[in-house]
């Protein structure tokens, strides 16, 4: 019952069917129903992350102007020396021209040791706990490339082991990416050089590409992502490294920070037995374009759904 | 039928139900999640981009101190050393090399320490067909016997590359072959993998331990860094792992003796 | 024109007002559903405070309860269709008063798949970005994005063509045609076209094979056009219970011989799927082996679909059987639809898809306490919104409340008005 105060006019004996008590009934249950839903809300003074109106109005990554953009970059390295007390330097690369990146792994050489994934954790400042890893490593028996006879959590005394052979699986940067076309935002997209990156600042944290996903490349982030201070990488870019917020997703980037400024990406140098290759397919001269020439045998991952994976798994042959 | 008896008493009880809820949900911790436990973290230098061993170009290079690889300190000039050899016709390491493995190659196909060493000068290599090869351009003696590994490393397929893949912005790294593989055992050592994904929820991680009985909080799978280091006697790395040669007794107190304590940790395994 | 405003302000006033008068059931029922309400509202805080970790779901498995719970409520909203279909095209006479039920439950179910997508969502605070010409709007690539056209059209539809229909009826004036039957039909093809749409966001996804079959969109109709009518049928037996609205057992019964329609259907093309799943020998039934049989160790949802068949071929069979004539075999057998297809759709469709991942990893789903509760109290919030708009529409469509009755004091004398109309 709403509580009304008794109209001016209002005489003793009219209207009846309200009285006093009924008033107070009503008014007791509405008092208590508005403080149990004030009270319900209690959970929220844990929140500690509430975005900022800058961050609430930020514009989507291909609108922003370059001051826009700088101001961005200010911001994320203001929050990054809030939180972990050490300045990152936060850049937007560009993908360059006549660059387009291509991934060669050799299934001959792959020992199976996991220092790639590592790598690539520390490289990206990827949350501990929980754990966030882009690549993981699948263990087949040999001859067999079902991959639902693969092994993902392996761990002997030593690797690699008689019998099966190791396949490291990350973000294929497909051609055709599934993941770009069901984003209901475009929070993810492709870039001219190959890479599919995320805004994630942009990103609403639907979930639906890492259901499209074929190669299941892609993470969300289900809680805040924790980094100990002293492993942090402060080489970082927007759509690559810099830390991601609570509830928006993440994957391989092909190190877009190293790669984009020339350099391999951190699997590729770590890889103890070479069996990572990366380069520039549209330079002739490139390792990549020696492998899809030379190599007779080469595989992409789920070739059949049309993906057109830039990640080709090749043999000694 | 006339409920209206029932209405205030329904209305108190659900004065009485709000309140009881109001007094729950303030309370800090009703329901609160619990905390995560923590995941043990990998040691960096686990996944430093450092070669597995340190080759004796890497060693020139560093300047280190050589004085262990000074052939003529020991072997007399113009004088061949001798090989000898046992009763199956396999090659005798003498003790002052004992910490070197033969293993180049199954069934003893290269017993013989001068098919690739050139005994008329022990400072160089030598191809099979007597061509000498310096120190530094050692691929060129790998690739007289294994070609398409010497045209795929070339090429840039085989072994491992770092540094830039842009020559414009910096200098790619190539390693050569001695940088991974022993040359007297090249046959990569198998290694301890770093720790398998942990799944989000706790429950699940606890499960993943239990079908697999991994002890948990196991930050690092080996106490060795995965890179060789220089020792004091040859180009023998210390890997961890066990080395598959044939017979791995003779190389235990070759190791124990060379005083390193990594070494000898090695030679416990 | 300003009459004009301030007589539907009045009307909306009144509406509002009786909402919150009722008899001791009444107060029962929706106290019952505000604390449940509550509950959820205090578990989704938690969530917001510290992210979808309080949640059972994870990477391998990314969509949970929630999407099962929308994907099931698409369907029921698609359902209303069903008598729309029976009144409007073929005039059958018994449904014609019960539409708006219908439309009414299809607009509580709208918001209800709202509520779960919102709660889903990582970064509910972002919802701008979806706003086409505010953000960016992948239309048409993304399914997503026909979503949340299509829905948010329904609503809009349903809302007119009810508010429409309840305030001349308010006015005691016929309802000018072309103002909602063209809405009306529109509405027949939409309805179709959200759960078709809904379907699609599974069946597009060529990396998930346990989904990526033309069979999906069919399935999702049938077994909405069953679930949906089977709810409308217990639903119009608790008005004509506690309110002296006519609903005549013909009605049901044609209803009934709907969900008979859609059930035999339904079990038809699961018999479909099962075939195709299992006969070839093919290697990409993993999802389907752990469904029915369990792989690897993992059968957790063995039990759970298995009792959704059953309860589905038992409801298909009392169905064709004449003894769910009786209305208390009826109502058995629609509780029966109603759970059997809530478990196919939830745990039967969307969590196998996810097990095993694209990689072959195996990590079952078992939904939080946290994401029960919210999962409750938006299905306490649904059935709270049906039941004031059931509180609203009931007394304008019996004359009760209208225009005429409307005291010249105002709305303040709405409050006894509205007293003195509890049944007692």
């Amino acid at each position: 019952m709403i509580p009304q105060k008794p109209h001016p006019n209002w005489k003793a004996g009219q209207n009846a069917g309200m009285t006093r008590r009924s008033f107070l009934r009503g008014s007791a249950v509405f008092a208590s129903g508005l403080a149990a839903l004030a009270a319900s809300l209690s959970p929220l003074r844990e929140l500690d992350d509430f975005p900022s109106v800058e961050q609430f109005a930020q514009k989507y990554y291909k609108e922003l102007t370059p001051a826009e953009m700088a101001k961005v970059l200010k911001r994320i390295e203001d929050e990054v020396e809030r939180q972990y007390g050490l300045r990152p330097h936060v850049k937007d690369l560009k993908p360059a021209d006549g660059v387009e990146f291509v991934y060669a792994l050799n299934l001959t050489r792959c020992v199976g040791c996991r220092k790639c994934v590592h790598a690539c954790v520390a490289e990206n400042n990827q949350s501990r706990t929980p754990e966030i890893q882009y690549i993981r490593v699948l263990r087949l028996p040999h001859g067999s490339l079902d991959l639902e006879k693969a092994e993902h959590d392996y761990h002997p005394e030593s690797v690699p082991e008689k019998g099966y052979f190791y396949m490291p699986v990350q973000c294929q940067q497909c051609k055709n990416p599934p993941c770009v076309k069901v984003c209901p935002v475009h929070a993810t997209w492709q870039e001219t050089d190959g890479i599919t990156v995320i805004d994630y600042d942009w990103c609403i944290g639907c979930r639906y590409c890492e259901a499209a996903c074929p190669y299941w490349a892609r993470r969300f982030n289900f809680a805040k992502p924790s980094v100990p201070k002293d492993r942090l990488n402060l080489n970082m870019a927007y759509l690559g490294n810099r830390p991601r917020p609570r509830g928006v997703m993440e994957k391989c980037h092909f190190c877009l920070q190293r790669t984009r400024a020339g350099r391999y990406p951190a699997c590729v140098e770590v890889c103890p037995v070479g069996a990572r290759k990366f380069g520039n397919i549209l330079d002739p001269n490139s390792e990549v374009a020696y492998i899809l020439r030379t190599k007779r045998v080469f595989i992409q991952l789920k070739e059949e759904l049309g993906t057109s994976p830039r990640f080709f798994y090749y043999f000694d042959v | 039928m006339n409920d209206k008896p029932r209405v205030p008493g329904v209305l108190f009880i659900l004065t009485l139900v709000f309140i009881v809820l109001t007094v729950s949900f303030s309370r800090r911790k009703w329901m609160e999640p619990e905390p995560l436990k923590a995941i043990a973290l990998v040691d960096p230098d686990l996944v430093q981009p450092t070669t597995m061993r340190t080759s004796y170009v890497q060693l020139v290079r560093m300047q280190a101190d050589l004085s262990d690889f000074d052939c003529y300190a020991c072997h007399e000039k113009n004088k061949p050393p001798t090989l000898r050899f046992d009763a199956s016709n396999n090659l005798v390491i003498p003790k002052e090399h004992l910490d070197i493995v033969m293993a180049h190659g199954q069934h003893n196909r290269n017993n013989n320490c001068f098919n690739c060493h050139d005994e008329q000068n022990l400072v160089l290599l030598q191809t099979r067909d007597g061509r000498q090869v310096k120190f530094e351009d050692s691929p060129r003696l790998c690739g007289s016997c294994h070609g398409p590994t010497y045209r795929d490393w070339e090429g840039g397929a085989h072994g491992r590359t770092g540094g830039y893949w842009k020559k414009e912005a910096g200098e790619t790294k190539r390693q050569i072959c001695v940088d991974c593989h022993n040359p007297h055992s090249p046959k990569i050592p198998p290694r301890t993998p770093l720790p398998p994904p942990h799944p989000l929820r706790q429950a699940d991680q606890a499960r993943m331990f239990q079908e697999f009985r991994q002890p948990e909080g196991v930050a690092q799978t080996s106490s060795l860094p995965y890179r060789g280091f220089p020792i004091r006697r040859c180009d023998q790395a210390v890997t961890t792992g066990r080395l598959e040669v044939g017979d791995a007794a003779g190389w235990k107190p070759a190791l124990r003796s060379l005083g390193s304590p990594l070494a000898a940790a090695a030679a416990e395994r | 024109m300003t009459t004009a405003i301030r007589n539907y302000l009045v009307f909306l006033a009144r509406c509002a007002r009786i909402a919150f008068v009722g008899d001791w059931r009444y107060y029962s029922w929706m106290g019952f559903l505000s604390v449940f309400c509550l509950l959820g509202l205090n578990a989704y805080a938690r969530q917001f405070a510290h992210g979808l970790l309080v949640t059972g779901m994870s990477d391998e498995v990314s969509w949970g309860v929630y999407i099962a719970n929308f994907t099931f409520l698409v369907g029921v909203a698609a359902a209303a269709v069903m008598m729309v279909i029976p009144v409007y095209v073929y005039n059958n006479e018994d449904l014609h008063d019960l539409v708006i039920f219908g439309e009414l439950l299809a607009v509580a179910a709208i918001l209800m798949c709202l509520a779960f997508v919102t709660v889903d969502l990582g970064r509910p605070d972002r919802f701008w970005h979806l706003i086409p010409g505010l953000g960016q709007f992948n239309f048409p690539a993304s399914m997503l994005s026909w979503d949340v056209i299509v829905l948010n059209g329904y609503l809009l539809l349903n809302v007119h063509i009810c508010g429409y229909l309840l305030y001349s009826r308010y006015h005691g004036r016929k309802p000018a045609k072309w103002f909602y039957i063209p809405f009306v039909f529109v509405a027949i093809v939409w309805a179709v076209s959200i759960h078709t749409v809904t379907a699609f966001l599974y069946v597009g996804l060529g990396g998930r094979p346990f989904w990526n079959s033309a069979i999906v969109g069919p399935r999702f109709l049938a077994s909405a056009f069953t679930a949906g009518p089977a709810l409308i049928i217990l639903a119009l037996q608790i008005i004509r219970h506690v309110t002296n609205y006519r609903i005549t057992d013909r009605a049901l019964l044609t209803l009934r011989s709907i969900v008979q329609v859609s059930m035999l259907i339904n079990v038809f093309l699961l018999a479909n799927e099962v075939f195709k799943e299992f006969y070839s020998g093919n290697l990409h039934v993993a999802s389907s082996r752990y469904l029915y049989l369990g792989l690897q160790g993992r059968h957790a949802l063995v039990p759970w679909i298995w009792t959704a068949i059953g309860f589905n071929l038992l409801a298909m069979v009392l169905l064709v059987l004449p003894v769910s004539r009786s209305l208390r075999w009826l109502n058995l057998t629609c509780v029966l639809c109603i759970v059997g297809i809530w478990i196919e759709k939830g745990m039967g469709l969307v969590i196998p898809g996810f097990i095993p991942t694209p990689l072959g990893a195996m990590l079952e789903y078992r939904p939080s306490l946290n994401e029960t509760l919210v999962c409750f109290g938006i299905w306490a919030f649904g059935l709270l919104c049906y039941t004031i708009f059931l509180r609203m529409a009931v007394p304008i469509l019996q004359g009760r409340l209208s225009k005429a009755n409307e005291n010249p004091d105002g709305w303040r004398s709405a409050v006894v008005s509205a007293e003195a109309w509890v049944k007692s």
